[in-house]
């Protein structure tokens, strides 16, 4: 029996089987939005190569549980818990006929293979479209490299920071005072990705109801990004002049910005769309008269003297606690919000609390610890009922899957793990790229 | 244009700003016959807001979409828009939590009368909760998402990404909620309410449930820290980063300690990989300032063009920092033919974002601009609904259309 809980034939994907070859966050974020939904998504990995961090970390290092890696660190990294909860997991190495055979029979039994993988492996692998579509002709099968399956860049190494760099995004990131060059590297395209491949997938399944055909969905992340920009590229046409950095201020708002508030890096954020809303944040700031003040009455004067703008509403801010400066804000109607980091402040966070927004997870090797959990809520359902199992250790499934639901038997299984074709513990230098590419490089 | 994926579904789009609109966009996209909702008086342009902004992000989002006028605050106004229900199975709206019950058009109610509805309500903090009606923009509620605090130098204030990503993230991450339960609702005629804020989209993106988990483990703190730390690998951080280049800058970010020798080969350098000083990860970041100094004059002497040929051809992830009339121009696009020419009625050819992915077996259709205010409204009223003239007239001096 799947040791999953699932109570909820609700959901709408329940009843879908997806096989998900994808590593790191960002690629696993589609399979996490599915399994989310109820779809069975089955996680293939490879004790030949791991993206469960390293093999053998410090201790104390950062991410596991109480700082202590434990003796099999590859089930115990947060990140990788997160990112892949609501999922099953096997390990096949598909560099093997038998892991190749193997894959192909679970093609048989399932809807969707989705992979991030980049663009030419699945068919050095013998897995392309045209191979998995002969197991079975409905399949839904998505690929998504970095640039798309065809193109001059379609062989490159591609990173979320890369489509960043390339699709005009990274131009506009920074501070407009500072060079390009003290900018971090943001992989933020990779996740939009994932949610598109995501609506692309229930999108093919949609018209596979009606229409009974499995499609190939080519999927180039620079292309599934380039639309959250699209009114850039045709500003430019229409002004023949981009944009330039802005920083936080806007270009026609203010004040609009950031500011600093007590404690250690703490900062609140604040918009002002109106005269009125200005008016209403100067009595909340018991400082009526910079309403009238002709430097900032209007949105254009206060545009015009923003440094003095920013200067005096930071005076105001710098001694004075975030959340409270939230709520008195947002109480007189002012769009404003705190920055917040995705740990403490997240947990801590009264509205995600209320909203239910962690859920407890169990995980067998890792401990009990609350987690993120569905990020959206169907209003008639109760948030405790949508699915929350915790990330698969490694291999954790292959006896289900393997052996009960493809039903291999038992010689066969001991058989192929002795070929370190299906196993549990990851081999030496998996962590560093794969050991096919470490004998590669001798 | 539109790939046909969706042909025979009908949404009705009654959402404003960007995360709902790119939602039916995508829908849109894909072929479904999307019907934007508008008032009868035209909107006055905010004045909060650059109207070349405006009027372009109306065109992008809105293209392959009709418009229909409709007043809903009004008894005749909701009877029509029940009569639009019966033939549609998506609604999508951004009102405030409420609002729609106040409407005589909650969920439960639409449900009885149209089962198989799915009802897409997104805003910015949900249909609950303490902050269910707080106002918002981009800016301050990708402050609250997580990935504000990471970004930016330390020391100085966190630094927002460019555009509207944190709205669009949202709209995409809706559209992937909402195509899931319309898939389901064609297998069991039963509809679903979806309730998706942006902020806990934004909470939720993958990077940040990534570093989430770390805090809760063990206490892990994910701050701004240098200003090239990457999410990820430390390995050969003298290479990591955003770096200026003889034209520009590029984006450089080498996977782990296999790298380095593809690196040392880039700069010409090879002698380097059997050098002493330099033979392990700890080795190389004991000699930061030394190898980042030779790299830095590697990359001053060679162009953003010059330096993405050579990393690549040693298997080095990195890219050019293009702006956006650059990227309009990029070869992996062009070859691709991405960007779609329409001739808009009012602002003439332009060139368009296409297809955020490729459907190999599938149909497509021409494609169409963003449509006029209430440029279907005869269309739709008269056509689908089987209205005659003079009803119609009568709707429009009523203020109803």
């Amino acid at each position: 029996m799947s040791d999953r809980i699932t109570n909820s034939n609700y959901m709408p994907l329940d009843g879908i089987r997806a096989l998900e070859l994808a590593e790191i966050w960002a690629g696993p974020f589609c399979g996490l939005l599915m399994g989310d939904m109820g779809a069975e998504i089955i996680k293939v990995e490879a004790i030949q190569r791991i993206g469960r961090g390293p093999i053998a970390p410090k201790e104390g290092s950062a991410g596991y549980p109480e700082g202590d890696p434990g003796k099999a660190p590859w089930n115990r990294q947060g990140m990788f818990n997160a990112v892949n909860r609501n999922k099953l997991g096997i390990t096949l190495d598909l560099g093997s006929e038998e892991g190749k055979e193997m894959f192909l029979d679970l093609v048989n039994i399932s809807d969707v293979v989705f992979t991030n993988y980049s663009n030419g492996v699945m068919e050095r692998l013998g897995l392309g479209y045209d191979t998995l579509r002969k197991v079975r002709p409905d399949i839904i099968v998505l690929f998504t490299p970095g640039y798309g399956n065809s193109g001059p860049y379609r062989n490159f190494r591609s990173m979320g920071m890369a489509i960043d760099a390339i699709s005009g995004h990274s131009s506009l990131r920074g501070y407009p005072d500072e060079e390009l060059n003290t900018n971090s590297l943001v992989h933020h395209p990779d996740a939009v990705a994932a949610a598109t491949a995501s609506f692309a997938i229930s999108a093919a399944l949609y018209n596979r109801t009606i229409t009974g055909k499995g499609q190939f969905i080519d999927l180039s992340q620079a292309e599934a990004f380039a639309p959250h920009m699209g009114e850039m590229f045709l500003e430019y046409q229409m002004t023949g002049k981009e944009r330039s950095r802005r920083g936080n201020s806007h270009p026609v708002l203010a004040p609009h910005g950031c500011y600093r508030c007590e404690g250690e890096d703490k900062w609140i954020t604040i918009a002002i769309e109106s005269d009125t809303k200005w008016a209403k944040m100067c009595e909340i700031m018991n400082a009526p008269s910079l309403a009238i003040n002709s430097k900032f009455s209007t949105t254009s004067s206060r545009q015009k003297n923003k440094s003095l703008l920013d200067k005096t509403i930071t005076e105001w801010t710098s001694t004075r606690d975030r959340y409270k400066l939230f709520y008195l804000l947002q109480e007189a109607g002012i769009a404003s919000g705190p920055v917040l980091n995705s740990g403490e402040d997240a947990y801590q966070d009264p509205h995600l609390q209320e909203r239910q927004y962690f859920q407890v997870v169990s995980h067998p090797e890792a401990g009990v610890f609350p987690l993120s959990g569905p990020i959206w809520r169907y209003p008639l359902k109760d948030p405790q009922d949508l699915p929350h199992n915790p990330a698969p250790t490694l291999g954790q499934h292959n006896s289900y899957i393997l052996s009960e639901v493809l039903g291999l038997p038992n010689e066969d299984m001991e058989i192929l793990a002795k070929k370190d074709i299906i196993g549990t513990d990851p081999l030496l230098g998996s962590d560093m790229g794969g050991i096919r590419r470490l004998k590669s490089e001798k | 244009m539109a790939s046909l994926l969706l042909t025979g579904i009908r949404v009705l789009d009654l959402s404003s700003g960007i995360t709902g609109p790119y939602c039916a966009k995508m829908l849109a996209d894909y072929g479904a016959d999307v019907i934007k909702l508008e008032r009868p008086q035209s909107e006055i342009s905010s004045i909060s807001v650059d109207p070349i902004e405006e009027k372009a992000l109306f065109l992008h989002l809105n293209r392959e979409k009709k418009s229909i006028t409709l007043n809903l605050e009004n008894h005749a106004g909701r009877e029509l828009f029940l009569k639009l229900v019966d033939q549609s199975d998506i609604i999508i709206e951004n009102y405030p939590p409420g609002a729609m019950d106040t409407l005589g058009l909650g969920y439960e109610f639409l449900h009885k009368r149209r089962p198989n509805l799915v009802l897409l309500s997104v805003t910015p903090f949900g249909q609950s909760g303490p902050y269910k009606n707080y106002n918002f923009t981009e800016l301050t509620i990708f402050a609250m998402g997580g990935a504000m605090h990471r970004e930016g130098l330390p020391g100085k204030e966190p630094l927002r990404y460019g555009g509207d990503i944190g709205m669009y993230f949202a709209g995409t991450v809706a559209s992937a909620i909402l195509m899931a339960s319309v898939y389901k609702s064609l297998l069991s005629n039963n509809g679903e309410w979806i309730d998706l804020s942006i902020f806990e989209a934004l909470a939720g993106h993958p990077h940040q449930i990534g570093l989430r988990a770390p805090y809760i483990y063990s206490g892990a703190t994910d701050d701004r820290t240098m200003p090239r730390s990457p999410t990820g690998r430390q390995d050969e951080p003298y290479a990591v980063g955003t770096f200026r280049c003889k034209d520009g800058f590029v984006s450089f970010l080498p996977l782990g300690t296999r790298m380095w020798p593809g690196l040392a080969r880039m700069i010409g350098k090879p002698e380097l990989i059997t050098d002493e000083r330099f033979m392990t990860g700890a080795d190389r970041r004991m000699h930061f300032d030394f190898l980042e100094g030779i790299l830095q004059e590697w990359f001053n002497d060679h162009t953003r063009t010059e330096v993405f040929k050579a990393g690549q051809a040693e298997g080095l992830p990195c890219a050019p920092i293009q702006t956006h009339a650059e990227a309009f121009l990029d070869p992996q696009f062009l070859a691709r033919n991405y960007f779609v020419s329409i001739e808009h009625p009012e602002e003439g050819l332009l060139s368009y974002t296409g297809l955020p992915f490729q459907v190999s077996d599938i149909e497509v259709s021409p494609p169409k601009p963003s449509p006029t205010h209430g440029q279907h409204n005869k269309e739709i009223y008269m056509d689908d609904l089987n209205m005659t003239h003079e009803q119609f007239a009568q709707l429009c001096e009523d203020g109803v259309i």
